[in-house]
């Protein structure tokens, strides 16, 4: 496969600049970069020459416990070239760059990934909840988030034991 | 002359309206009958499924993928089955394979009859709806046959597929098949050929190329806008580069040829079903896959063509029976994207017939 190993070359000189590791996982590359180097990473791998990766197809979150991963999928509208960009996130404070300016069709996906684990996109447009209503409390897909019980769930009217 | 103006009016659209396809509202600001902002509100039907995921076992959550795009399950089974067997590394039988085909073929023809029909009725067009929910009828008696039920199929299975279809379901594909070019004609002739569907939907909301990909849209709807993609081709799963179809790519980029490439589709699933019928070997449908599954630590992000668009499942597992984290990237939510900037200065019921060629299932928007 002539396009991957071109895309592996152009994807070790990236993780060079930006201080990323390149690993490879289910055939997939995946290149692991810190934060504040997401936007320039995502920015080159757009305008990789010969095999753009400029389809930015999900873009979500992990969290890693001590850590959150902003996870991006690329892939390109015209060829099979395919790259996972992980950018890792602080807990206490995670802020990140938002990739709107690169990409319009960020910004569902950045919404719901503040929505889910609260991660703050700098520059997003309109960061604001977008499936949980507005004053809802917490980030749910946060691991330490805790969910009710069936107990305080349940509606069922209890009579008192006599 | 004084020119008279109106005030703005705001309209809230939704989430109990006929046209909204499920629980959808939208913040409509208007001047006069010219829609000149609108603010999506999605989250009524959040069901939080990808929360649930991490307190189930990997098969356990097959049946809650036939919850996200309802019109077509066994899409959503397939694309979530093929995940978890990537990372497991499991190979599945040749029959299996080609009754998947089978069922996700049906799945989409099924989905885009809805897709015609619903469209024709947000425009008033009654008699097309009934016609296509009659012919989508005959695809849910074959679901019912295999698998008992007729809307959340839930027939795939880690590994294979839950059972081989009955003695019945061949000939019931069979007839299907041979009344296709006769169904599209009917369409045809009752919906797309009409003046007024043609008056409602030409130019109207046009997506030109440049947003579209800038947008990620995918799906027949940026293959109406010129863009020539299609997963089934560009990254093929399953045993899709076994059979000979076309990808249909419109350039008209407006509500009626995101429409009408949704009757070209259903012409190249019957031809795709077609060959698979005539290829599938005997044999079992289930491979030999462990008791408990547990598959090793790693992450994979698969995706498939949905009837929508492309319909993605990110799996990172930490190695043991349950997900420690699943995202499903659903195509409707991510081409939602495109109606508040497309819709401008277009009247309020042509914002209708541009909601309405998204097909947006809010199962799927809401996860």
């Amino acid at each position: 496969m002539e396009n991957k190993e071109l895309l592996r070359k152009r994807v070790d000189e990236l993780a060079s600049k930006v201080n990323g590791e390149v690993e490879e996982i289910l055939g997939m590359l995946v290149l692991k970069v810190k934060g504040p180097y997401a936007l320039e990473a995502l920015t080159t791998a757009k305008s990789f020459t010969d095999i753009p990766c400029d389809f930015l197809h999900d873009l979500t979150a992990v969290d890693k416990i001590d850590h959150f991963e902003v996870v991006y999928q690329l892939t390109s509208w015209k060829g099979p070239q395919k790259l996972r960009i992980k950018a890792v996130v602080d807990r206490e404070n995670p802020v990140i760059d938002s990739a709107t300016r690169l990409w319009q069709g960020a910004n569902y996906m950045e919404r719901e990934a503040y929505d889910m684990f609260g991660i703050q996109f700098k520059g997003h447009p309109n960061l604001k909840r977008i499936y949980l209503w507005d004053d809802f409390e917490g980030y749910p897909l946060r691991k330490d988030y805790v969910t009710e019980t069936a107990e305080q769930r349940s509606v069922v009217f209890k009579l008192p034991a006599e | 002359m004084a020119v008279e103006r109106t005030e703005e009016l705001v309209l809230n659209m939704g989430p109990q309206h006929p046209s909204m396809h499920g629980v959808f509202r939208m913040v409509v600001h208007l001047e006069g009958e010219v829609v000149t902002k609108i603010d999506p509100k999605i989250g009524y039907l959040h069901r939080g499924i990808e929360k649930l995921a991490e307190s189930r076992t990997y098969p356990q959550f097959i049946p809650y993928t036939d919850r996200l795009d309802y019109l077509s399950s066994p899409h959503n089974n397939l694309a979530y089955v093929l995940a978890v067997e990537k990372l497991m590394g499991v190979e599945i039988p040749e029959r299996a394979e080609y009754l998947r085909v089978i069922f996700a073929e049906l799945a989409r023809i099924a989905s885009h009859q809805v897709m015609i029909g619903s469209t024709a009725l947000d425009i008033a067009g009654w008699t097309a709806w009934s016609y296509c929910f009659r012919d989508r009828e005959r695809i849910l008696d074959m679901y019912e046959m295999t698998a008992g039920s007729r809307l959340t199929v839930n027939n795939m299975r880690i590994g294979g597929i839950s059972n081989d279809p009955p003695p019945g379901f061949w000939d019931a594909l069979k007839s299907f098949l041979d009344d296709i070019p006769e169904m599209i004609e009917e369409y045809y002739g009752i919906f797309f050929g009409n003046e007024i569907t043609m008056g409602r939907m030409k130019s109207v909301g046009i997506l030109p190329k440049e947003l579209a990909e800038n947008l990620s849209i995918t799906g027949p709807v940026i293959r109406s806008s010129g863009v020539n993609y299609d997963v089934r081709k560009a990254d093929p799963y399953g045993i899709y580069d076994r059979f000979d179809f076309d990808v249909p790519v419109l350039h008209g980029c407006d509500s009626y040829d995101r429409t009408l490439i949704r009757l070209l589709e259903i012409k190249e699933s019957a031809k795709i079903i077609k060959q698979a019928m005539r290829d599938i070997p005997e044999g079992p449908v289930m491979a030999k896959i462990p008791k408990v599954i547990k598959p090793p630590v790693g992450e994979v992000y698969h995706r498939v063509e949905n009837p929508k668009g492309e319909l993605g499942f990110y799996i990172v597992s930490d190695g043991t029976t349950k997900p420690a984290r699943l995202h499903i990237k659903s195509p409707t939510f991510v081409n939602m994207q495109m109606l508040p900037l497309i819709s401008l200065g277009w009247k309020i019921q042509d914002v209708i017939a541009i909601f309405a060629t998204i097909d947006a299932v809010l199962g799927e928007v809401d996860k």
